[in-house]
């Protein structure tokens, strides 16, 4: 029988892998909402991600410049979003959505003599732990440092928003902008904030595909991930610890339908490949029906534009 | 030691308006002093001056005879100035331990401690770690003086504060304001309420379109000669005639009327039965947040609940929508006239056309006909004094009475059998108070009814025959309002008994 423990161990691994994309734009995404902003972009960032991380991989082959680089690229396009959204006061829904459009096709134009090249091997931790206990090895060890980052991140998510005076300051934007505006707090400048590293998060997201789980550019490549981390914020109903179920959730039947299909399962291979999306906006439903929550965790001025009266 | 506190030639000018025109007034610790004006007199914009929210086009600040730099809300708490705003400056979704740390300086343990000794000696309780929503109003301002407080001011600046209070919350913040001041605290209490002017203030300044029209001595004031002061002429008095008629038909009766929510926004409400007589206006009070919205909305067909019983002019309706309500002739004006009432966004026209769907040829074969609403709307317009003649103004730049003006002569036009609104005259000014007063009188006079759910014991104990209280979706018994005092009303709407 193929299907041993030990296979179990290594399934597990990899539905891991799959989802960190996932769970780092998410996270990222979740303190940008958290704080009233509303930024659709979050395709478009990880697809600049992707391809800046990559070129910067191949042009220093330095791969710490590439992470490094990925991320500020992902800050420099959410900059745009600041500035339209904060400054110019601009429709965040609008602003966003041409933000995924703008960084889709910039990085294809970018990405035109990246085509082909082939990736560089990323470094894995624990490389001889993860051969010697059978089961739990290839879930625990021998991954990138940035999968582990990308597991804590969540947890620290959390922690930051619940625990310090910091992530307080950031639910109270959220909450009702004018309000932390009359007691002092300087609402524009924590909306920046929150908007570029939800911007880092998402470069970090993309140069995670391009340099780590599909070594190489292929146009295009973020192929909707950011929409499901998007979605995944809203249904986690903004609790960094269900978006990290979920993002697990997604990746899980998004692996075991392909190994379903594979198998040659006498299901449709179109409901197959729609299950992922299905199971995972049934189970956050499931998991966050609690209406009090909701009200609680939601950001009560997402996506509103604040100006500051003079 | 002693605060003076000195505003000279503030003015502030918006395009079109001069909301604050050569301001100039004194305060000194010890005293409570009230700002007196109408909707729009520049009260507000004023105190956001004081502070530090917008900033003055000229003129100074003095506190102490230092000039005070309030470029920011920053500058006002370090200059020791606290504000309570009428619309509470609160994060919902925290807890009110969490919304008065966000701007503390020391740690969480030792703010704790503090934040109870103040509890303590106010005699204030509330519980520090739940959210906020789940607070009463009355709370709700506890929480933003309690904010206040931790920073001791010199100078505590109250706007309409008692808006949304009972008549005993009310009391309550009347005796913490005095000891404020005893303890030297100057106290600026902004208010269009005459009443509390006399009973809490000891120097009064009235505003009017801007400027200061006048500043005195509270006991050589009355009621009426602040009024004229503050509307600048003269106001007649209206008074109900008492509707003798009480073996009248019942023209609206509501039997059983149960709503459950788990929403912690919402309320339940509770086995509710009443009925309205022809010509009858029924009063129902109580503070805001205990059931009134979800009660207006089942009444109005927003809200459908089973095994309730709805029965207008002998039929039952308690499955109807509103437009299907409306046919039957009613009509119903709600509490937030921006969001329910009217659309902003569109033209007075084109709101007076939104709910006129039947009852009128403004429509034909599917197209609309604009003559003729406009038509109509000039004489909405003119008909309910209505301060502008342009229908084609959008309606977002109505002043709140003369939205509410537009709203009333909408749903009258169809000469409905029943009224139902929900706080007509909420944030409105005097003269129009007294407008949407008298018409409200004149609907009764003409033999057709309301039922006027309100959270102002005043207007309710001035327009309705008869007068339950709601409290926490719960309907008192329905007495004659000759039998009621606000004193009565007050200890029913806390949740208390009387005999």
């Amino acid at each position: 029988m193929s299907l041993d423990i030990s296979f179990i161990g290594i399934l597990i691994g990899s539905i891991m892998a799959s989802s960190v994309p996932l769970i780092l734009a998410a996270s990222g995404e979740l303190i940008t909402e958290r704080s009233g902003v509303l930024n659709l972009g979050v395709e478009g960032m990880m697809i600049i991600g992707a391809i800046s991380g990559f070129a910067l991989m191949v042009i220093t082959d330095n791969l710490f410049i590439a992470i490094v680089g990925s991320m500020l690229s992902g800050v420099i396009i959410s900059l745009i979003f600041g500035f339209l959204t904060q400054s110019l006061l601009t429709n965040h829904v609008a602003t966003g959505l041409a933000l995924t459009i703008f960084g889709i096709g910039l990085s294809a134009m970018l990405g035109k003599n990246f085509v082909g090249i082939p990736g560089k091997e990323f470094p894995i931790l624990f490389s001889s732990l993860r051969e010697s206990i059978p089961f739990f090895g290839p879930i625990l060890f021998g991954h990138s440092i940035v999968l582990y980052f990308a597991f804590a991140l969540p947890f620290l998510t959390n922690y930051f928003l619940k625990k310090t005076k910091l992530g307080l300051v950031v639910r109270a934007v959220g909450d009702s902008p004018v309000s932390a505006s009359n007691q002092g707090i300087n609402v524009i400048l924590v909306r920046y904030c929150c908007i570029l590293y939800g911007g880092a998060m998402c470069g970090l997201a993309g140069a995670y595909l391009s340099l780590i789980y599909t070594p190489q550019w292929i146009e295009n490549m973020t192929a909707g991930r950011g929409w499901i981390a998007l979605a995944l914020v809203v249904f986690a109903t903004w609790s960094p610890i269900k978006v990290l179920i979920g993002a697990l959730i997604f990746g899980g039947i998004t692996i075991l339908q392909l190994h379903m299909q594979a198998i040659g399962f006498r299901i449709p291979v179109q409901f197959l490949s729609a299950l992922p999306y299905l199971m995972t906006i049934i189970v956050l439903v499931v998991i966050s029906r609690d209406s009090r929550k909701i009200k609680l965790n939601t950001p009560t001025s997402l996506g509103r534009i604040f100006y500051k009266e003079k | 030691m002693a605060t003076d506190l000195r505003i000279s030639n503030i003015s502030k000018i918006y395009p079109g308006c001069v909301a604050n025109d050569n301001v100039s007034l004194q305060f000194k610790s010890g005293k409570i002093y009230a700002l007196l004006g109408e909707n729009g007199a520049g009260k507000s914009t004023l105190v956001k001056i004081l502070s530090g929210v917008i900033s003055p086009d000229n003129g100074e600040v003095f506190l102490n005879e230092k000039n005070l730099k309030l470029s920011s809300p920053l500058d006002a708490k370090k200059n020791k100035i606290g504000m309570v705003f009428q619309h509470f400056n609160l994060f919902e979704t925290l807890s009110v331990f969490e919304n008065l740390s966000i701007d503390a300086t020391e740690d969480n343990k030792s703010l704790r401690v503090r934040i109870n000794e103040i509890l303590k000696k106010y005699n204030f309780s509330i519980d520090l770690d739940i959210p906020v929503l789940n607070l009463s109003a009355g709370q709700k301002q506890k929480v933003e003086i309690i904010r206040c407080l931790l920073r001791s001011p010199k100078v505590l600046i109250m706007d309409e504060p008692t808006s949304v209070l009972t008549e005993q919350e009310t009391e309550e913040l009347f005796i913490s304001l005095k000891k404020f001041c005893d303890e030297g605290i100057l106290i600026i209490y902004i208010t269009h309420k005459l009443k509390e002017v006399l009973s809490l203030c000891d120097e009064v300044a009235v505003m009017r379109k801007g400027k200061v029209v006048s500043v005195s001595q509270t006991q050589n004031e009355k009621v009426e000669t602040l009024a004229n002061k503050m509307v600048g002429q003269k106001l007649a008095k209206i008074k109900k005639k008492i509707n003798i008629s009480k073996n009248k038909d019942e023209i609206f009766k509501v039997k059983h009327l149960n709503f459950y929510s788990d929403d912690p926004f919402e309320t339940s409400l509770v086995n509710l039965n009443f009925s309205v007589k022809k010509g009858e206006c029924l009063g129902i009070a109580g503070i805001s947040g205990n059931g009134q919205n979800e009660l207006f909305q089942i009444l109005s067909g927003e809200i459908i609940t089973p095994d309730t019983s709805i029965i207008f002019r002998n039929k039952e309706i308690a499955k109807l929508n509103p437009k299907q309500r409306r046919e039957y002739l009613m009509a119903f004006s709600p509490e937030d006239r921006i969001s329910q009432a009217a659309v902003p966004e569109l033209k007075i026209y084109e709101n007076v056309a939104l709910n006129n769907f039947k009852s009128s040829n403004f429509f034909e074969k599917g197209l609309v006909n604009e003559r003729k609403i406009k038509e109509h709307s000039k004489k909405i317009l003119s008909d309910f004094s209505v301060n502008t003649d342009n229908v084609e103004l959008k309606s977002q730049f109505l002043s709140g009475g003369n939205l509410q003006k537009l709203i009333l002569g909408r749903e009258l036009i169809t000469a409905p059998e029943l009224l139902i609104c929900y706080n007509p005259t909420w944030g409105l000014d005097v003269g129009a108070i007294n407008y949407i007063h008298e018409t409200l009188i004149k609907i009764n006079d003409q033999e057709k009814s309301t039922i006027l759910i309100s959270t102002d014991t005043e207007e309710l104990l001035k327009l309705s025959d008869r007068i339950a209280v709601i409290y926490k979706g719960k309907l008192s018994k329905i007495m004659p309002s000759e039998e009621v005092t606000p004193e009565k009303l007050g200890v029913l709407m806390g949740g208390g008994s009387i005999d």
